[in-house]
Parts: C-alpha cells; structure tokens; sequence
C-alpha cells in the first residue's frame, strides 16, 4: 500500500469519531454549538439542552453508527460470497421480511418494542427460508440469489396485504413512515439489542474475514485450499443477515449503504477483506451519522433516513460506475 | 365577520329552499370537485364510498337510506365503536371496506353514490358511465364541511335540506360564539397547541383540518408552519415549540399518562402544566371534516379556555347527537366531553 492511502486510512477512522461528537453538539434545539458544549458540561441536572444530549442525541448518534457499520459490513461481505458487486442484503429477504413483520406488528400493536421484535424475527425467517431452501439446491451463489428473490416477493406480497387492510388514519401512516426509513425511535433501551446483536456479528466477521478473500474464488478452488465452502458461506451469510436484521428492526427500510458504501472502500482501501471490512463498517457509520444528524436538524420535521440515503446514494453509485467503465476502457 | 355569518346563514337557506322547490323532479348538486351532478330525486339508495361522507348521511337523517357504506378509522368490523354499532343495527350489512367495486354498487341499485375527491375520480366515472349520479366529496376545510353539508342536502330531499340548514346554522353559531369570547385576546397570548397524531411525534401540518380547529377555538398550532399530512418530528422540535397545549386525537396509540409520565416530555411546558387532552370519540374522529367536528370545536374551547366555560359541551353533545343521529348518550359517553 502506498504512503498516501496509509494517511487517508488512518482518516477514515478518525472520520466516525469526528462526526460523533459533532452530532451531540447539533440539533433543533438550543443556541448552537456553544451552549450545546456549555450543556454537555454543565452540573444542572435540570438543564433541558443536557438531558436532551445525554437521552436523545448520545443514543440515536450511537445508533446510527452500528446501523450504518453493520448495513456496509454485511453489503462488503455478501457482495464478495455471492461474487456479485450488485448485491446488498435485499437480495436475501432480509428487508422485505423486516418490511413484512414490523408493518404486522404495527397492524397489531403498535409498541416500539413488538415493532422491532417483529422485524427482526421476519427478517430472520425470510433469511432462513432463503438458506433452507437453497441449501437443499446446492448452496451456490446462484440459487441463493434466485431463491432470495423469490422470498423477497412473496414477503412484498404479504406486505402489500398488511397494508390493504391497515387503517388509513392511523396504521397505514404509521407502516408508511417506517419504511421510509429513520432513527427518530432510538433510545437507551432498544439500543441494548441492537449493540448486542452487531458486536456478535461484526465480531464474527472480523474474526473470519480472512477467508472470505478464499470464498470469492470458485467453490472448487476455495474446497482445493481446505475451505468447507457450505457451511462457511452460510455462517458468513447468517452473520450478515443478524447484521441487517438488527439494523433495519431500529432503523426502518435504509438502501443504499450496503450497495454503495463497500464499493467506495473498495477503491479506497483495495479489494482485499482483511482491509475492506472495517472501512466498509467505519465509512458506512460515518456516512450514516452524518445523514442523521442532517435528517434530525435540517427542517422541523424529520427527513425520512432512507430518502437521504437514497438521494446520496444513487449519484454516488453512478459515479462509481462511470470511474468503472472509464477504468475499463468502455466508455470510448 | 358577524355580517359574514349571516350572509352565510342566507346562502344555506337559499340553497336549501332551492332543494325544496325541485325536490318532485331532478336537482343539480354541484360537488366539491366543482361538477355539476343531475340527481334524480327522490334518492333511495346511497351508496356511501367515502368514509367521510358517511358519517353526513346519517346526521342529515337519511341513514335508513344507506345500501353499502364506509366508515372513516373502521377497517373491520372489530374496530366499530360500540355507539357507533347501538346507532347503526345493519353495520354488518352495510359495513364495505377497500376500493369500492362498481358492480357490487350497481347490484345493491344504489341511486346516488359518495365519493372521495382524492382518489375515486376514474370511479366516480365509471358509475356516472352507467347512470348512477356520484358526487365526489373532499370537505377538508371547515368552509367545505358547510358546503358538503349543504350540498348533500340539497341531493337527500326536503327533511335533509332542513336538517343541513339546521346543522351548518348550529356551525356558524358555535365559530360565532368561539370568536366573540377570543376576540380580545392578542395572537401572542393565545394558547400555542401542538396536535399530535397516532404517535406522540406525529404532528398536524397547517394544511390539515386539526389547524381549522385550533384556530376555530381560539388556539394557534404549534406546528402551522409544515406543510402536508402529519409530520414527524423529534422531541426537539417538540421543545423549540414547547406547547402550552398538547391535543391527542382519539384514535392511535398515545394515551394522556403516556405524555404526562414520559421522561422525555417533562420539560415542554403542556406537560409541565398538565395541559394534555384526548378528543373524546363517540362514531367518528371528531378531528376529522365531518358533522361531530362541531363539538370537537366546542371540546378544544373549553380545553383551550377552561375558565371561561363558552359552551356547556356535555350538554351540546348530548343535545347534538339526539338531534343529527336520534342517538341518546350514555352516562359515560356524555362525561367523555367533561374536561377534567
């Protein structure tokens, strides 16, 4: 690696850190970044502008950097099982079936608790049918895929039945804004889940994320290596779901970060996933939190996350396609 | 504004008078879409697929005429209230949900069909195509509850036209009275209400009809300044208005304790005061542009201005609901409209 990729390296991790202290000094409320600073330090237990930091923006910014670190680690690691730059975890079901069960659990409850509970077991199932089925097909990339999008079309049929039959005063907004996307929701508590759940899984990842780089080769050159290709692609695939499970049952439906971000950290940090995963997790974090702190403060009402990060997303991936090409010689 | 009232008052007069005078032969019912619709008269038959609109049906007493009906907030049958149930014996008959179906409309042989403006246009072709009048209906504002209301008696014949007359007099009188008892109060002293929706940080745009109530009860909203439907905020935003008010619609998931026990909602200020209501609920969301939204003026009044006791609300309800529904309150129903 050269000199100057070492440098930025080291900025991509400071990045996240950066931003994370600038998020609890930014908000609606208040008189700006002095007296956000002045608060945070202040003794007054009654000070609103420090409980609104410590209770309100400290969870939601921590919230939003596991969401965005698990949303890119998973898009890194299943856009190099399934040897395929165009996957993210919508490919496996994973969304749609968290779509499914948080909309049901809206239908029936409506409590922040059953709402997240809901999508993170129907994201979970959908994940297993996908696995299930496609394990008994071969388990290669190719059957995954194809069995992932027919789970995910059977999970947007029952959806779009949740959402016929849901009151249109109050449940079919309610269904509507989640899955638009956002961490309006977080707090405390239903971080403890989500903290859990992302360090079993990034931990696990970063662990094996050597051998993913034996996994992007055919499954006959991986077994030739002494790789069990089935049952390590499955454990990674299963890591990555539990990844997104955990992120979109807090956060809603949020595109993008798992498709786009790995390929930025990829022309960044290189193509080798001892490297790529943790960039692909501090990026997707930094960009994640940043887009928050924007969706949080920029108009009085919330700024669906998903809209961001589909506005920024979509450029962002043109762009990287037209660098793709131009590399390629295709363009001319 | 008195003057504006009045002339108001002439206008619905006129205009029921007109439906009077034709009501032998064919009446042309202009919608809020601004179509001229011909209605033969006498309607026997309405199909109601505007959940909205249903709700006008039965105050202007025609419910008996009701064939198929939608219910605005009712899904399933299950989520009926009770009083809406002890009004209405054929609810399960009746009770339609989901895109109205053309032929189903045209096999009970409705001869006069509500619509919703917002989304039964092609519909409403549709069953003009095949020679039922449809008026496409869209009150959104409290002029055009009047002119609904109006309108819709003008189609439902001679008693109907006199009950509309009735009820958008009971209307002008209420925002009158509303009116003369804030007048002298300055726009900063008025009570600043933040009306929230099916969850605590859902909040009414200054678009929606919630924001027509406030005013008509001497409130400013808090959140007047977004635009579209409901919004959502955060807690922040919430204390940047902090609200001397804060209203709870009666459907949804946010109960009074919830607000005044939350953590998060001890320093804006309604809560600090305990000034935090729920709208009562008897058939249909009083915060919605239909005949009930007359108390739920009156309600936000003595909400909004407790001690000065404009309307005796219990009293009106009672008296409302007997005269537009022939429906008697219950003990129960009728304390809902105390303010604690």
């Amino acid at each position: 690696m050269s000199a100057p990729r070492r440098r930025c390296l080291w900025l991509l991790y400071v990045l996240p850190v950066a931003l994370f202290l600038v998020a609890l000094l930014v908000g609606r409320y208040g008189g700006g970044v002095g007296d956000a600073f002045r608060a945070l330090f202040s003794a007054d237990p009654n000070d609103v502008l420090r409980s609104l930091i410590l209770r309100v923006r400290l969870p939601r910014a921590l919230a939003a950097l596991l969401v965005g670190a698990n949303l890119a680690a998973a898009g890194a690691v299943l856009q190099g099982l399934f040897r395929n730059p165009l996957v993210d975890a919508r490919i496996l079901g994973v969304s749609s079936g968290a779509a499914f069960g948080a909309s049901l659990a809206i239908l029936l409850s409506g409590s922040a608790l059953a709402v997240q509970t809901g999508a993170f077991v129907f994201a979970l199932l959908a994940v297993a049918v996908v696995l299930a089925v496609g394990w008994r097909l071969g388990a290669t990339p190719l059957v995954l895929l194809l069995v992932g999008i027919a789970v995910s079309a059977l999970f947007d049929a029952l959806l779009g039945l949740v959402k016929y039959v849901a009151d249109p005063l109050s449940k079919l907004p309610a269904i509507t804004y989640w899955l638009l996307g956002g961490l309006g929701g977080a707090s405390w508590s239903n971080l403890v889940p989500l903290a859990l759940l992302s360090a079993v899984g990034l931990g696990f990842l970063f662990l094996v994320r050597w051998r993913l780089n034996v996994l992007t080769l055919s499954d006959d050159e991986a077994a030739s290596l002494g790789v069990r290709v089935r049952p390590l692609r499955a454990a990674m695939v299963v890591a990555a779901s539990i990844l997104v499970a955990a992120s979109v049952s807090q956060a809603g439906m949020i595109g993008w970060i798992g498709l786009v971000v790995p390929h930025v950290a990829r022309a960044w940090v290189g193509s080798d996933h001892a490297r790529l995963l943790p960039a692909s997790a501090a990026l997707g974090a930094a960009i994640l939190l940043a887009l928050d702190t924007v969706a949080r403060t920029a108009l009085p009402s919330e700024i669906p996350l998903g809209i961001l990060t589909g506005l920024l997303g979509v450029p962002a991936f043109l762009l990287l396609l037209v660098g793709y090409l131009r590399a390629r010689g295709a363009t001319q | 504004m008195k003057n504006r009232h009045v002339l108001r008052l002439a206008v619905a007069l006129i205009m029921g008078l007109a439906a009077t005078a034709c009501a032998s032969d064919v009446v042309a019912v202009v919608d809020s879409t601004g179509r001229a619709v011909s209605v033969p008269q006498p309607v026997e038959r309405i199909a109601s697929a505007y959940g909205i609109g249903t709700y006008y049906v039965y105050a202007l007493g025609a419910g008996n005429r009701l064939v198929a009906a939608w219910y605005v907030g009712v899904k399933t049958l299950g989520q009926a209230p009770d009083s809406l149930r002890a009004m209405e014996p054929r609810l399960d008959e009746l009770f339609s949900v989901g895109d109205p179906n053309i032929e189903e409309l045209a096999a009970r042989r409705a001869d006069l069909v509500l619509a919703d403006a917002a989304k039964h246009e092609a519909f409403a072709a549709q069953m003009q195509g095949i020679g039922v009048p449809t008026l496409l209906l869209a009150p959104e504002t409290t002029q055009g509850v009047v002119d609904t209301t109006l309108a819709l008696g003008a189609a439902l014949g001679e008693a109907a036209a006199d009950r509309a007359a009735r009820l958008v007099s009971d209307f002008w009188r209420v925002f009158a009275a509303s009116e003369a008892a804030t007048r002298d109060v300055p726009s900063g002293e008025r009570p600043r209400v933040l009306f929230v929706g099916s969850s605590a940080l859902q909040v009414a745009s200054g678009a929606m009809y919630q924001t027509q109530l406030i005013e008509a009860a001497g409130g400013v909203s808090a959140s007047a300044d977004l635009v579209g439907g409901w919004n959502t905020v955060n807690l922040e935003q919430v204390l940047v208005w902090n609200p001397d008010v804060v209203i709870i619609p009666p459907y949804g998931n946010v109960t009074v304790d919830d607000l005044l026990t939350s953590a998060d909602w001890q320093s804006v200020r309604a809560v600090q005061m305990g000034r935090v209501a729920r709208m009562p609920r008897i058939f249909a969301p009083m915060d919605t542009p239909l005949p009930e939204s007359l108390l739920g003026v009156m309600w936000l009044s003595s909400v909004l201005y407790p001690e000065w006791a404009t309307f005796d609300v219990r009293a009106e309800a009672v008296a409302f609901y007997k005269a537009y529904y022939g429906h008697t309150l219950s003990q129960v129903e009728a304390d809902a409209f105390l303010v604690p």
